[in-house]
């Protein structure tokens, strides 16, 4: 804690690392870049929190899991990893409805504990069942042209990878967000979110929602992990880490606030990238320190929690 | 109401504590017979035996800790094993610096887990249930990404514990034997006294409610702090005597989730909130382990179905299985209005 701390009071009041506007717009944009990223793993997770009052600690599991499948699709089709999202989410879904109805469907709503406990326990089976299949060796998702092109903008380049990534999280987040506050299922979903008993009294068989909700949640891991696998290295050993980036966002944002989980992956995204800069080895670092302190400055999260 | 309750409930327990009898004093015997047997046990046993026990005893301590969190308290922490690493560290770098024989240097790991316990208290209590334990989580990711950056602390490569040459292989390995078994009893004890008294009947009454204990005049967050930090110092303390076995500490290793997995195993395995849970875990753990870990992930995948199977079946763990039939409480720590 010590020197990360000194480092950057050091890098702070050092004259000779002149402030350079064009290095630091260019952090901000790949940072909030980088955060529509991290807004879109945590968008799973704030779904299954502020409807199901449930945490699932295999998260970032499902998201490398999904990454994957993906690369299995590649390279047996001839679909490449963006084509390879046609299989992979109806997959993805499937996996999640029977995750829900065979395992979490028995202890959601006994107590916060349980649910907690199980899918820790899941998220160690998922890793070393990674790791059997597809060794400990890191992989990517062949991100062809797409990884080198990049916009040029004012002296700054910007990779369109990363462009596209965060317009599909936006849309993901524009249309999830319409689903729950405009359909007649998204008015089920805010009921059990409200009351599940007074929910089931009306007539919602919450257990089945929940295993449809599951299954929509993994959709989204889906497509996040396509785009995190296309963008970084994975491992099966990268779970733990995105879940914890996922968990940042969705408390930053406050509970049961879709776009204020979006708002957080943002905020993680860009301390991270200006967190690298200090120290390229810091980057994590700062994106959990300026997450302890904006939870010591507002434990509610930054965002009124509406509920989703 | 609620006050009168737990007054009868303290003088309920209170009786049983006065009313000595005959089994208190078969039940004194065997226990130190026991541990007469454990304290002599270097010299009737291998190197290899000695070492297992010094896991045994630290993953025990490190178990118990997590469940008098999450059992009694309430507090689910998934970052327990940032005070492992905090208390190895501790230890390793006093004894390094000060040329001091590393049983010597325990109390640091002790002193250090509480103060960083103190400071983490600050922003992890503003978070509740699932939040908490996820935080905690952060703070240890923290933790290991700092101490990995930090030249004093030996960055990536850590610190071997120069200190322990010059001591005899068999007062090195008896002397760590000694030093876990002192963690393992001394946390039990610890624990147990702990509950039997005025804290732990604030603690069960914050479990069963904690509206109805705060109305009764018991501050819910001093007692929850107080357990964290108590926790902390046995989490640390254990790290420390699990790493002079191994003689050599590194960030990796040492702040790694797969202690607070190994935690959460044997507390979930043998039953979450009961003295007697943790020590039927950590048998099966071990016994486990040194039938199942040759095949490498497929252990992993074992243990996490275990763990899933104990969740959804029996969530009181094993212990919940033979209370279930037989109603007994070695411990006496139970606590029943009469």
């Amino acid at each position: 804690m010590a020197r990360p701390l000194m480092l950057t009071i050091m890098r702070l009041l050092t004259p000779t690392l002149e402030f350079d506007m064009l290095v630091f717009i260019e952090t901000l944009i790949n940072g909030l870049l980088l955060g529509a990223l991290y807004a879109l793993f945590g968008m799973g997770l704030s779904l299954s929190l502020g409807v199901m009052r449930m945490i699932n600690i295999a998260h970032g599991d499902f998201i490398v899991l999904g990454a994957y499948l993906s690369s299995v699709i590649v390279m047996s089709t001839d679909l490449g990893p963006l084509a390879s999202l046609l299989l992979l989410l109806p997959l993805m879904f499937v996996i999640g409805w029977l995750l829900q109805v065979v395992l979490f469907n028995r202890v959601v709503g006994r107590d916060p504990l349980s649910p907690l406990l199980l899918t820790f326990g899941l998220s160690i089976v998922i890793q070393n069942l990674l790791q059997e299949g597809f060794s400990a060796d890191t992989r990517s998702l062949p991100a062809g042209d797409l990884a080198l092109q990049g916009v040029e903008l004012g002296g700054m380049s910007i990779g369109v990878l990363p462009l596209i990534s965060a317009a599909i999280s936006i849309a993901v987040f524009w249309f999830i967000n319409r689903l729950i506050h405009r359909s007649p299922v998204g008015a089920a979903v805010r009921a059990v979110a409200d009351d599940q008993e007074t929910a089931r009294l009306v007539g919602v068989n919450d257990k089945r929602l929940f295993a449809y909700m599951t299954g929509l949640i993994l959709v989204t891991v889906g497509i996040a992990s396509v785009l995190y696998g296309m963008r970084t290295p994975f491992s099966p050993a990268s779970g733990p880490e995105r879940l914890i980036f996922s968990f940042e966002a969705v408390v930053l944002g406050g509970l049961g606030n879709l776009w204020g989980t979006f708002i957080g992956g943002l905020i993680i995204g860009v301390s991270q990238l200006f967190g690298a800069r200090i120290d390229t080895g810091l980057g994590p670092f700062f994106g959990h320190l300026v997450f302890l302190l904006a939870l010591i400055a507002r434990p509610q999260g930054l965002f009124k929690g509406g509920k989703s | 109401m609620k006050s009168e309750n737990l007054s009868v409930t303290a003088a309920a327990a209170n009786t049983t504590g006065v009313a000595v009898n005959k089994t208190y004093w078969i039940k004194s015997i065997i226990l130190l017979g026991l541990l007469g047997v454990l304290i002599a046990l270097p010299w009737f046993t291998g190197y290899s035996t000695q070492r297992l026990m010094v896991e045994l005893f630290t993953f025990y301590a490190i178990a118990l800790a997590w469940n008098l969190l999450a059992g009694y308290g309430g507090i689910v922490s998934v970052g327990q094993h940032v005070f492992v690493g905090i208390g190895a560290y501790a230890m390793f770098s006093v004894s390094t610096t000060f040329s001091l024989n590393p049983w010597l240097a325990l109390p640091a790991s002790i002193i250090v887990s509480i103060l960083f316990a103190l400071i983490f208290a600050v922003p992890m209590f503003r978070l509740r249930g699932a939040y908490f334990a996820v935080g905690t989580w952060v703070l240890a990711e923290m933790a290991r990404i700092a101490v990995l950056n930090s030249d004093w602390l030996g960055a990536g490569g850590g610190i071997p514990l120069t200190t322990m040459t010059g001591i005899s292989r068999w007062l090195r390995n008896a002397g760590v034997y000694w030093a876990a078994l002192a963690v393992g009893a001394g946390s039990l004890a610890v624990i147990w006294w702990l509950m039997r008294g005025r804290l732990g009947l604030a603690l069960l009454s914050v479990r069963d409610s904690e509206a109805a204990a705060s109305a009764s005049g018991v501050n819910v967050l001093r007692t929850k702090v107080i357990l964290w930090v108590i926790a902390a110092a046995i989490t640390g303390t254990a790290g420390a005597v699990a790493y002079m076995n191994t003689l050599q500490v590194s960030p990796g290793a040492t702040f790694s989730l797969n202690w607070t997995a190994a935690a959460i195993f044997i507390a979930v395995l043998g039953g979450i909130g009961t003295l007697e849970g943790p020590l039927i875990g950590v048998i099966v753990y071990f016994l486990l382990r040194e039938c199942f870990s040759s095949y490498g992930s497929w252990y992993f995948i074992i243990l996490g179905c275990i763990a899933i199977l104990t969740m959804v079946l029996a969530p009181g763990g094993a212990w919940s299985l033979i209370t279930r039939r037989k109603q007994i409480d070695p411990f006496g720590i139970r606590r029943i209005l009469s």
